[in-house]
């Protein structure tokens, strides 16, 4: 119950900041924070070493799916971080209501 | 009340004052510490589980990788555009309507079936999360190599390709 709710308050907070936030960057941020509250949630359910859907999961499993998804989020770091910066020299600004056009 | 729900309450501090930081820090510095906190508490909770390596990895990939590569795409970003980056915020009520409404359905939805885990709870070695990924994941774990691979080639044309 505790963890649900640290986890799913963390997310909260995060998919606050995606919604608000006005620089590209910042909504970066918040989405790692969203990834990240996901991410103890998923593992810390693995942790309480329950059934799940009938089958009993191990802990090595957990782990390399964990190790799956933090290796997915730093790939979509990595991509989104250099799409900013393209973004940033070819219109001078990170400003997400200033990027209103759609045509490239 | 034990020594275990202490750190706990520690941990989830740390990440929820690491969170909040990231979320609504005007200055761009103060974000990246709020979202290292937020990171390294991350990693805090899988030792907390004894998940130890979930949590190197934690520390290596995120506060040594993704946290650096934050810092400098802060510096070629807001080098590049005038002035001091916005960060400012709105649409304040709707989005924390959406936000609010979020967590109170599925932590009303989920209370039941979620338990929290004791301190520890995982026992695992490396030698049982190598049998696991070399085992029945090995498709996963190469198709995870060959995706980065494609990242790397990717970033390397959307950051190089715009210059000449």
């Amino acid at each position: 119950m505790n963890l649900l709710v640290v986890a799913m308050l963390l997310f909260s907070v995060g998919l606050y900041g995606v919604l608000t936030r006005r620089d590209l960057v910042a909504v970066l941020a918040s989405i790692e924070v969203m990834l990240g509250s996901a991410t103890l949630l998923l593992v810390g359910l693995g942790a309480t070493g329950e059934m799940i859907a009938g089958t009993q999961v191990g802990g090595g499993t957990v782990e390399a799916t964990g190790v799956m998804i933090i290796v997915l989020a730093a790939a979509e770091a990595a991509i989104g971080l250099a799409l900013v910066v393209a973004v940033a020299r070819r219109f001078r600004t990170t400003r997400i209501d200033e990027l209103t056009g759609v045509k490239g | 009340m034990s020594i275990e729900s202490v750190v706990f309450a520690i941990l989830a501090g740390v990440a929820l004052a690491g969170g909040i930081v990231t979320v609504f820090a005007r200055d761009v510095t103060r974000m990246v510490i709020g979202l290292a906190a937020f990171l390294l508490s991350i990693a805090g909770f899988f030792v907390y589980w004894k998940a130890s390596f979930l949590g190197v990895v934690q520390l290596f990939v995120y506060v040594g990788g993704v946290l650096v590569l934050f810092v400098f795409a802060i510096m070629l970003v807001h080098r590049s555009t005038e002035g001091s980056p916005y960060l400012e915020t709105r649409h304040d009520i709707a989005s924390i309507t959406v936000a609010g409404g979020l967590f109170i359905m599925v932590v009303t939805a989920l209370k039941d079936f979620v338990h929290d885990p004791v301190a520890g709870a995982m026992v695992t070695g490396t030698d049982e999360v190598a049998a696991v990924l070399l085992g029945p994941m090995l498709t996963h774990f190469e198709m995870v190599g060959v995706m980065l691979l494609a990242v790397l080639v990717a970033v390397v044309i959307i950051v190089g390709g715009e210059e000449r």
